[in-house]
């Protein structure tokens, strides 16, 4: 008789194979132990941290520039200004700051006693070269280069002091100049090839770029000569000698429940882009705490394309906006982390525009405006269609930017158009591929954040002028809101000195956007940090939210 | 001789049997909408109302994977058939080519044998780009040479048989001998690896869903529910443990059929 027994090697490497596959992401569970949060810092120590984020390909946010990139060089580099956490512009790299009366130059002083990690000293000319730097089409800025599109000339007026000439008056100047995607970097290092400079940025921040193996993690290391925290903070930690780590190992975990399982194991100490269901458990782990940095700029909102069909008739844009229900899926996916915006600004943006009656689910309505829109057949798969055309609608995700629970939302969207008559394509890209998709103008739906410190994010975004591409290929109005009014305000707002007057030019461009139905806000940008409660110290910058360890510490 | 089944061969063939069902008639098991999202019913542990849970968007486990069986099937069945198709003409070709063209066909079966089955169906997709089909064309692709090569020894064992050197001496023609003598004697083998191979290619197409290259979403595939699932198996297991309990199921319930079928050949011969 033959053997029975199933252990033949071929069935063998079947069923093993199987059960690998069911296993793959099994977490191995929690067992990092409570301590008590003790008051003093303390001095040394490597703190882990795990960014779910896409790995740049460039440290140097002069680059392109986006989130994934600010949160690392955050650590490492510093802009001229900050903000406090009432949202004042503070002093940082600038000590003073003066615009003249017709808003066409600004003067900045610097501090004199800061010099870069390599020695070169911190001056006039270093900020001259950093602003060339990031309006060098080299470069191939994106970020940095629509903030500073106004300044036409940096003049170095003598070591300390450094004067910008406008093209036009740019009331967010001072708020373009504290994001650290304009941060300033050391001229000699600079002038090396962009290659060596995106491998090892060169700053004055707390920490230095050590080494970076590349999809694995960066080492960062601790800057003995640092001196140069921003305002608020050098007050809050008056004698003490910052940054109190020895070092931070930056690394990169794109999946998250790896992440969290690290987190929970002790591996890593802080993560970022935590989900909804761990944050929500994380509540009642007293091992691990959570940071909540909304980010500032553009909220979170899915932008319909108006510049070719079906979307350039405003009747299909409403009705597809009336027809999908985000609210039921926000409130169960994110387990109470997220709120509903209705705004094109982040809730954190004082100068916000809610209209949330315009976004009430109407399926009937929406089905009237389609009718009227020519989408009046049904073909054999119960979609809406025009001329035997279907009213499909091409959904390119970014896989790296956004997280799970925001692709199972997209998926009820999905589900909700499909009621409606709308054929959603979902098309899950890595970050590449998508901005190839963008690129070709083959969407009709697409969801990317843009952050960007004040309202001035909206000329950014939804200007007639952000249609071309910036020197990096990308393009930010991705609604492709082409309408001269818009245009006027936002030109207007942004040159606006007075404080009521660019409030009431941005309400008004909000509203042509929200009533254009350019735009399905969802909820602000998801900035959810886990820590482990032996990580004290640590804070998100009020510029544009990222973390900074300058100040942080590890409870031994 | 009797047919006497053991007792894992007849649950794998209840089994067999159950995915068959689910795939031709899915609705007989689990009548519900795969794609009916019910927001107030997400992540619903297992209960009576829905037998494996609930997933993110509410969306009932047990009906995703009963509905799931038909696409995991179809593509298990049509990569497997791609492979086999293609490795029959390949094993014939160098059975019984010249010895030139064996030798020729042989060494390219034995080049592409060097490369992990999986690996040479990722580098199929990232040519072609992902989707359902591209996925079943790779994966018919990486397990071809694996069959080619047995299928050649089987066809030259045939060839080399007194029986075949008989039908020559007799005058038969080279396509009779090859459809009436060869064919048949190498058709036993064919199919127990046909069976062992569905269980493989299910596991194969999975992954590559799980990776995100085969089916898209919202589709009910095993391997994408496992994959949509990992994310929150930190707190609802079932959404990953039922997908993940159908594939081993079916690919184990295959094996252990094809391994049947093939013992029985044996001892017959």
């Amino acid at each position: 008789m033959p053997s029975r027994r199933f252990s033949r090697p071929r069935a063998a490497v079947v069923v093993t194979a199987a059960v690998a596959l069911l296993l793959a992401a099994c977490s191995p569970g929690g067992g990092a132990t409570t301590t008590e949060p003790s008051g003093e810092p303390v001095t040394g120590g490597t703190l882990t941290y795990a960014s779910g984020d896409a790995e740049p390909s460039c440290l140097d946010p002069h680059v392109g520039g986006n989130y994934p990139q600010a949160l690392i060089a955050t650590q490492y580099l510093e802009s001229l200004v900050s903000l406090d956490e009432d949202g004042e512009v503070v002093p940082w790299l600038a000590t003073e700051w003066d615009a003249s009366d017709d808003g066409l130059e600004w003067e900045f002083t610097l501090r004199d006693d800061v010099t870069f990690t390599d020695g070169t000293p911190f001056d006039a000319e270093a900020v001259a070269a950093n602003i060339a730097h990031v309006q060098d089409p080299a470069t191939a800025s994106s970020t940095g280069y629509l903030a500073l599109a106004k300044i036409k000339d940096v003049v170095a007026v003598d070591d300390h002091l450094v004067r910008f000439e406008m093209s036009a008056p740019d009331s967010a100047l001072l708020e373009s100049l504290s994001q650290v995607w304009v941060a300033m970097e050391s001229p000699k290092a600079l002038e090396r090839s962009q290659e060596e400079n995106c491998a090892a940025p060169v700053g004055t921040g707390p920490f230095v770029v050590d080494t970076w193996e590349r999809q694995d993690s960066v080492t960062l290391v601790r800057n003995d000569d640092y001196n140069s925290p921003p305002a608020d903070v050098a007050e809050a930690t008056e004698g003490s000698d910052l940054p109190y780590l020895d070092s931070i190992v930056w690394r990169f975990i794109p999946d998250s429940a790896s992440r969290y399982a690290a987190l929970q194991s002790g591996e890593v100490q802080v993560i970022d882009n935590a989900q909804p269901d761990t944050i929500k458990s994380a509540e009642s782990d007293d091992a691990i705490e959570e940071l909540d940095a909304p980010r500032p700029g553009a909220a979170n909102r899915i932008e319909l394309n108006s510049g070719k069909a079906p979307f350039d008739d405003e009747r299909v844009r409403e009705a597809f906006i009336r027809s999908v229900n985000v609210d039921d899926g926000i409130q169960s996916l994110f387990f109470g982390t997220a709120e509903r915006s209705y705004s094109p600004l982040s809730s954190v943006e004082p100068l916000g525009l809610s209209l949330p009656d315009l976004f009430t689910v109407d399926t009937d309505a929406a089905s009237a405006l389609l009718d009227e829109a020519g989408w009046d057949e049904r073909d054999a798969d119960g979609y809406r269609a025009k001329d035997g055309e279907r009213l499909t609608l091409d959904f390119p995700v970014s896989t790296n930017q956004s997280i799970p629970a925001e692709q199972s939302l997209f998926e009820q969207i999905q589900a909700d158009a499909k009621t409606a008559g709308f054929e959603v394509k979902l098309q899950p890209l890595d970050l590449s591929s998508w901005y190839g998709v963008l690129a070709e103008n083959e969407y009709d739906l697409v969801s990317a954040p843009y952050t960007k410190v004040g309202p001035d994010v909206l000329r950014i975004l939804y200007h007639s002028d952000s249609i071309t591409p910036a020197p990096s290929g990308y393009f930010a109005n991705l609604a492709q809101v082409d309408d001269a009014d818009l245009d006027e305000l936002l030109t207007q707002a942004s040159a606006a000195s007075d404080a009521g007057e660019r409030a009431s030019l941005y309400e008004e461009a909000q509203r042509i956007i929200l009533e254009g139905y350019y735009i399905l806000p969802l909820y602000d940008q998801q900035n959810h940090f886990l820590r482990s409660s032996s990580v004290q110290g640590l804070r998100a910058m009020p510029t544009v939210s990222t973390p900074t360890f300058a100040g942080a510490w590890l409870v031994p | 001789m009797r047919f006497r089944p053991t007792v894992a061969e007849t649950i794998a063939g209840v089994l067999l049997l159950l995915l068959v069902v689910a795939a031709l008639w899915p609705s007989l098991l689990a009548p519900g909408d795969p794609l009916a999202v019910s927001h107030a019913d997400a992540f619903q542990p297992p209960s009576l109302a829905h037998l494996f849970g609930t997933d993110e968007s509410g969306r009932d486990i047990y009906t995703r994977v009963v509905h799931g069986a038909s696409e995991s099937l179809l593509i298990g069945v049509l990569a497997t058939a791609i492979g086999i198709g293609l490795a029959v003409v390949l094993g014939f070709v160098a059975g019984l080519g010249p010895r030139w063209l064996d030798f020729g066909t042989t060494r390219v079966v034995e080049v592409l044998f060097a490369f992990p089955g999986l690996l040479l169906a990722l580098l199929f997709i990232v040519v072609t780009g992902p989707g359902v089909l591209s996925s079943t064309i790779a994966v018919g692709l990486a397990t071809a040479p694996g069959y080619a090569r047995i299928i050649r020894s089987q066809v030259r064992r045939t060839a080399s048989a007194e029986f075949i050197e008989a039908a020559r001496v007799l005058g038969r023609g080279r396509l009779w001998i090859t459809a009436r003598h060869i064919l048949p004697n190498v058709t036993a083998a064919l199919f127990v690896l046909a069976t062992l191979g569905l269980g493989q290619a299910i596991i194969w197409v999975s992954s590559l869903s799980y990776l995100g290259l085969g089916a898209v979403p919202p589709a009910a595939e095993w391997g994408a529910m496992l994959a949509a699932g990992r994310t929150y198996i930190a707190n609802f297991w079932w959404m990953t443990f039922f997908p993940g309990l159908a594939i081993v199921a079916s690919a184990a319930a295959a094996t252990v059929i094809g391994r049947g079928i093939q013992k029985r050949n044996r001892s017959a011969a």
